[in-house]
């Protein structure tokens, strides 16, 4: 009995736990969430070791100095640190909003943080909000949270006259009869707006009812409006008295076209003062009413009651309970729609279809830092890489990387026929609506020839899809060049010195299943004296090129590298599998994509004199020596997620990567 | 990809990225007692060569543009032309050697004062400043050779805006000019000088930075014996 009640309890606690996070907070249709995760930063150092450490020092006394007040630690900002802070933006065609939530634990502490900067704010139980001064954005709290909110009026929006007459704003353009058309429509909607505001709008931004709120600044803003009218003012406000609850477009227009014809012909600076002044007011009218909207906004994230992300799939899918921070962007699609409007058809149509959302998310722990991106297909696309990457790395390559000296490889590893088949429906499905539907027929005929042209099944034979670049160390070589002896006379005779230069060895290689092409190229390269043969080992005869570059094709693996005695090594048979390690070989053989860079093999191995002397080479040797493996994956596609994986080890020695890059900030500032 | 690209991808990789290289400029002149006398001059690059083949291969490197081998070799035909139209130059000669990437410029002159300003103007012609004011003249009566050397101050001031990894091109890179006589040297004014066994010439290796800095001066007065 006592278990169940346990475990209730610590279910109850734990959903209290869930409750409480934030993220509730967050409406579903927020185009990007950003999470910082308090309680697994301060997992791997504490708050103590935060103060204490150079970045925590720095921030604590620059906020003491810029507030007169003294912070010993970063819990007197009144921030619960063990929880979740985010960031979420909303975009719609009229506004932006750019909004902050984080978790409070002592608001009062929070409080004496803006009071001494003799700010007000109001209370409304226990909801306390400020205006910034430059009412731009807004900042409303209560004991749990903190909500701050900037918001961004889209220009383009109100450049069309039609939507921003609705507000009360006209475009205001340096061009008389233009301006006087706009000008009248205004006026008139302006009016129009003052009793009903935006509730028939449907592509506004949201949360409308509370007509209270919104009633006074609009009231404001027609008033000013009027004022700054002269001519046919009373005849606009009859009419818009009249059309108070429908926006009529047509007679503004008409009223418009007398107004214009009655102007005088002015001073052209009298008019782009006027036009000055005119743009400060309009400016100060959606100024105004993106705080009407912020306050709106904010309101609603309050008290209103609406869907969070939390019912947003894609979003749920995206986290992980062990990363420090994440990031979600919605689908890519869906941004280009938002960011640019300007786009029209195209972006409606379409373009990048079939991108969904995108996801990182950053890792420290105590090997290593990770950063794991992730981008949502659609299934069309989803199936298509499916079988382009439906294959893994030859087997045989794993032999010729040596784990002990390797500075670095590189692989990859697809279906060149699947590649082949699938790329033009790629192509079409990413960029087919950027060509019009009209191209349809034209992008099917292309797909059609390339499969005609090209027998996908042969050239797969030719050339697998797979292939490795290792650097398995650098290597000393012996140089000739010329210089000069004198003699007693001081005669120059020329002669030959040598000298040793340090180049890295590298071996490329690609599986081949039918070499006959390539056998029958080598042949005419050997016959037109651009290759010169030693046994089954080929080399390029290129006089410009400083290195030499060997090939050979040995096991149905087609061989490059520029180191002889390597390539030698190969045809001899002298590799065996033992040298890999545990973790390269999993890196090479899992993976589709692979990239490792191994710093400490380089350590101490090119010779000063090559870098450019001692003191350049010691800088060159301790940046190494701070680097671990840096690596990069590409994971297997999960449903519809393709995803990569970019990983840093940090050196022995260090507890964990966070405190690791606080000691690499300390030491850099010093 | 085709093969040059594969090569550039590859030099990319291979290459060092610090081009910190070892070249040498000697300059020669064999003065005769009657004030005549022939200057080599030789630009030897040829320690670096797998580095600057690796550059010739790229279209620019640090941001600046690699000149073609063609390009190379039209501007030293220039310069000879140029050299040919020169008062009291004659058999001019160049060679190059795109191997070990070598090139000289050699010519007789009908007195050592034909050479002052050939240099400056031959930069000049290629839109390059030139980094110092040298002249040369010698004195057949007292058998008096000498070297005014006067390093621009704005050459040092330049250098020192590039940046370091430019600069470094210039690490290990020498001068050397080698001064041959009929006659045994009785005195060379230049503490940096070295005169010969056969005491019938003078040497001055110096390093390019250390020239460019005004850290080292190349002035210097040679006496022969009458």
């Amino acid at each position: 009995m006592k278990k169940i009640l346990f475990s209730f309890s610590l279910l109850l606690s734990f959903n209290l736990a869930k409750a409480q996070d934030l993220v509730k907070k967050i409406p579903a249709d927020a185009f990007t969430v950003a999470t910082i995760k308090g309680d697994n930063i301060f997992k791997l150092m504490f708050v103590k070791d935060f103060n204490e450490s150079f970045l925590g020092k720095k921030l604590l006394t620059e906020t003491s100095k810029s507030l007169d007040k003294n912070f010993t630690s970063i819990e007197d900002f009144g921030i619960n640190l063990e929880k979740n802070m985010y960031y979420f933006n909303q975009l719609s065609d009229s506004i932006t909003y750019n909004c902050f939530l984080i978790p409070i634990k002592d608001a009062n502490k929070f409080e004496s943080l803006i009071e001494n900067k003799q700010k007000k704010f109001t209370q409304q139980g226990d909801i306390r909000t400020m205006i910034m001064p430059d009412s731009t954005s807004i900042i409303k709290w209560n004991n749990n949270m903190l909500y701050f909110v900037t918001g961004s009026i889209s220009s383009s929006f109100f450049a069309d006259s039609a939507k921003s007459a609705r507000y009360g704003i006209k475009d205001v353009r340096f061009l008389r009869d233009d301006a006087m058309v706009t000008d009248s429509v205004a006026i008139d909607s302006a009016y129009a707006i003052t009793d009903a505001p935006m509730v028939e709008v449907i592509d506004a931004p949201p949360v409308v009812e509370k007509v209270k709120v919104q009633k006074k600044p609009v009231k404001k803003n027609t008033k000013k409006s009027v004022r700054t009218k002269k001519a046919g003012k009373k005849k606009t406000t009859k009419k818009a008295k009249k059309t108070q609850d429908d926006t009529d477009f047509d007679q503004p227009v008409a009223l418009a076209t007398d107004t214009a014809g009655n102007m005088a012909p002015d001073d052209v600076d009298e008019q782009y003062d006027t036009y000055q002044q005119e743009r400060t007011e309009q400016d100060a009218k959606k100024k105004r009413l993106a705080l009407v909207w912020m306050t709106a906004q904010a309101d609603q994230i309050f008290s209103g009651n609406y869907r969070s992300i939390e019912t947003n799939k894609s979003y749920t899918e995206s986290l992980d309970n062990k990363a420090i921070a994440e990031l979600w962007v919605s689908s890519l699609q869906d941004a280009y729609n938002a960011i640019s409007p300007t786009f029209g058809s195209y972006g409606k149509a379409g373009l990048m279809k079939g991108y969904g959302s995108l996801n990182a998310k950053l890792f420290m722990d105590n090997k290593s830092f990770r950063i794991s991106t992730g981008m949502e297909l659609s299934q069309e696309q989803a199936d298509s890489y499916k079988k382009i990457l439906n294959r893994k790395l030859n087997k045989k390559f794993l032999k010729y990387v040596n784990s002990e000296k390797a500075l670095g490889f590189m692989s990859y590893s697809i279906d060149t026929k699947a590649y082949l088949e699938e790329f033009p429906k790629l192509l079409k499905q990413t960029y087919g609506s950027f060509m019009g539907a009209k191209m349809d027929e034209e992008m099917d005929l292309g797909a059609d020839l390339i499969s005609l042209l090209l027998d996908e099944e042969a050239v797969s034979k030719v050339i697998k899809g797979d292939a490795l670049f290792v650097i398995n160390g650098l290597n000393t070589k012996e140089v000739t060049y010329t210089s000069y002896d004198y003699d007693d006379d001081y005669n120059q005779k020329e002669v030959t010195k040598t000298k040793n230069e340090t180049l890295p060895d590298f071996l490329f290689m690609f599986s081949s299943e039918d070499t006959r092409l390539i056998n029958k190229l080598i042949k005419y390269g050997v016959n037109k004296n651009l290759v010169s043969a030693d046994g089954n080992i080929y080399k390029v005869m290129e006089k410009k090129s400083p290195i030499d570059i060997y090939f050979q094709i040995k096991d149905g693996i087609v061989f490059f590298g520029n180191s002889l005695a390597e390539m030698q090594g190969i045809q001899n048979n002298q590799y065996s599998s033992n040298k890999l390690s545990k973790m390269h070989k999993q890196l090479l053989s899992k993976n589709n994509f692979s990239f490792l860079f191994n710093a400490q093999n380089l350590v101490g191995k090119v010779p000063a004199s090559e870098i450019g002397g001692e003191e350049t080479a010691k800088k060159f040797n301790s940046t190494l020596e701070k680097m671990g493996n840096v690596y990069m994956k590409s994971n297997p596609i999960k449903g519809r997620l393709v995803s990569a994986d970019i990983s840093a080890e940090i050196p022995n020695g260090h507890e964990n990567a966070l405190k690791y890059l606080f000691s690499l900030i300390e030491n850099a500032a010093k | 990809m085709n093969l040059k690209q594969f090569y550039k991808l590859l030099l990319f990789i291979v290459l060092i990225p610090v081009l910190s290289s070892c070249f040498e400029v000697i300059e020669e002149i064999s003065m005769k007692n009657d004030g005549t006398g022939d200057v080599t001059l030789t630009i030897n690059l040829s320690q670096s060569k797998t580095k600057v083949a690796s550059v010739m291969l790229l279209d620019s490197v640090q941001g600046y543009k690699v000149p073609s081998k063609q390009k190379i070799q039209q501007e030293l035909n220039e310069a000879v032309a140029y050299l040919r139209k020169s008062e009291g130059i004659s058999n001019v000669k160049s060679t190059s050697d795109f191997t070990n990437y070598i090139a000289t410029i050699s010519f007789s002159f009908k007195d050592v004062s034909n050479i002052n300003n050939i240099t400056k103007n031959i930069l000049a012609r290629q839109k390059i400043r030139a980094t110092n004011s040298s002249s040369y003249t010698y004195n057949k009566t007292t058998k008096t050779f000498s070297r005014k050397y006067q390093s621009i101050g704005t050459a040092k001031t330049e250098f020192n805006k590039l940046k370091a990894k430019d600069k470094a091109v210039f690490n290990g890179a020498t001068y050397t000019s080698i001064y041959r006589f009929e006659s045994v040297v009785t005195s060379s004014s230049n503490p940096a000088s070295n005169v010969s066994k056969s005491k019938k010439a003078v040497m001055l290796k110096s390093s390019i930075t250390d020239l460019i800095n005004g850290k080292i001066n190349v002035s210097n007065t040679i006496q022969l014996s009458k």
